[in-house]
């Protein structure tokens, strides 16, 4: 590659991230956002009596554990910290 | 008073291979089943009869202690079974445990997901869950040409029941989320310009799920392959009881074959001279038996009268069956 071409390609490559930038990255922290939300409410549904919160017989439940155990604490955290929007008016 | 004789059913249905007897606690379906299976193993078929119940009696009825020793012999064609649920919770456990270990590399598993691990063994429905899961393996293991169960008690089937419909629902509600976050994780990573996603273990664990419970529910509910009959006796409280039960089975889809009768009082002993409380526990019987005729019209296949001792070990055995079968 010349010297001329990597120029030409870390220009593009500029350009690209700053149109990522301005039209795709909010959509994309969004999309990850209600994913994150989406994951803490399907741990919510599996794993609920963790928090006192028995939804179901823990037989099948117990077989999804290990693979959210990186997720459990801070599920854990969102969900005892999230507030309703009532507990703003009072 | 017999409409079907019990022996025609099996003649007419040969397809019907699950078999189970259903009723009220203490009404003799652990005795059924035992007596059941031994008929069918003397004609030649090879039959297993398990117990689904934590507080299982087959190793009473058959004077052999079979808990937790997989299927065991008791005579040519007769292997009888008593699921130690236990264990099984016991044996599960670890293998979550050793799951977390080689998934993440730790040596220790973390006290939050160890005490969710002890706690959720700890749960009333988890006996019952472990059961229902090696049932699962038991039936799709095959080998036999007849599968008997020993059911538990009344309430107990039909939480049994309705657990593979909620479990249904409930995977199915679940699968959905799963999908959906997939959606979102494929948009996210479109957007960035990534390539393929990693399969979802999860999704993948729960499609595996839904196939278990399915593979249970559909046993329990095919008109073709399975036969459930209710036990029940001559009073008034398990009559009712009884159709009640009967309907709410119904709505599960499990398809009725017949009812026996269980513990009739030996009709010889009428116009003999006996004692006042007999002659009225015989009025009583007569009465309700006409109750049950009205009631289960068409549909009684046995009636199997008080045996003079309680029925374990192989000779009561024998002698019942002769007394359902004829």
């Amino acid at each position: 590659m010349t010297e001329e071409e990597k120029k030409k390609r870390g220009f593009f490559q500029a350009i690209k991230e700053f149109v990522y930038g301005m039209a795709a990255h909010d959509s994309y922290r969004f999309a990850m956002k209600t994913r994150a939300s989406m994951e803490h409410l399907f741990i919510l549904i599996t794993m609920g009596d963790m928090l006192g919160v028995p939804i179901l017989p823990p037989y099948y439940s117990l077989r999804l554990l290990p693979y959210v155990v990186p997720q459990i604490s801070t599920w854990k955290r969102r969900m005892l910290r999230e507030k309703d929007f009532t507990d703003g008016l009072a | 008073m017999i409409d079907i004789p019990l022996a025609d059913i099996f003649e007419k249905y040969p397809d019907r291979r699950y078999i189970m007897f259903g009723g009220k606690g203490g009404l003799g379906k652990t005795t059924f089943s035992a007596a059941t299976a031994y008929y069918l193993a003397k004609k030649g078929k090879k039959v297993l009869v398990f117990s689904v119940d934590p507080q299982a009696s087959l190793t009473d009825i058959f004077e052999r202690d079979i808990f937790g020793k997989g299927p065991t012999e008791i005579i040519p064609n007769l292997y009888a079974q008593e699921i130690d649920a236990d264990r099984r919770v016991k044996e599960y456990q670890e293998e979550i445990r050793q799951k977390i270990f080689d998934m993440y590399g730790m040596n220790k598993i973390p006290e939050e997901i160890e005490s969710y691990i002890q706690a959720a063994a700890a749960e009333p429905a988890m006996e019952e869950s472990a059961i229902f899961d090696e049932v699962v393996d038991i039936v799709v293991k095959g080998g036999y040409d007849y599968y008997i169960y020993d059911l538990v008690p009344l309430g107990h089937a039909l939480y049994y029941l309705s657990m593979a419909s909620v479990y249904d629902a409930w995977i199915d509600k679940i699968t959905g989320l799963r999908e959906q976050m997939r959606e979102y994780d494929q948009v996210a990573a479109v957007m960035r310009r990534e390539k393929e996603l990693d399969e979802d273990a999860i999704l993948k664990e729960l499609l595996y799920i839904k196939e278990r419970i399915h593979k249970s529910s559909s046993i329990l509910t095919d008109k073709e392959k399975t036969a459930f009959f209710f036990v029940l006796t001559a009073e008034e409280m398990i009559i009712k009881d009884t159709l009640k039960a009967a309907e709410l089975f119904a709505k599960f889809d499990v398809p009725l074959s017949g009812y026996i009768i269980n513990r009739v009082l030996p009709s010889d002993l009428k116009g003999k001279n006996i004692p006042e409380y007999l002659k009225n526990r015989l009025a009583m019987e007569e009465h309700y038996l006409r109750v049950i005729d009205t009631t289960f019209d068409k549909q009684i296949l046995a009636s199997v009268p008080e045996m003079e001792r309680d029925v374990t070990g192989l000779a009561m055995i024998e002698k019942m069956a002769k007394a359902m079968f004829g």
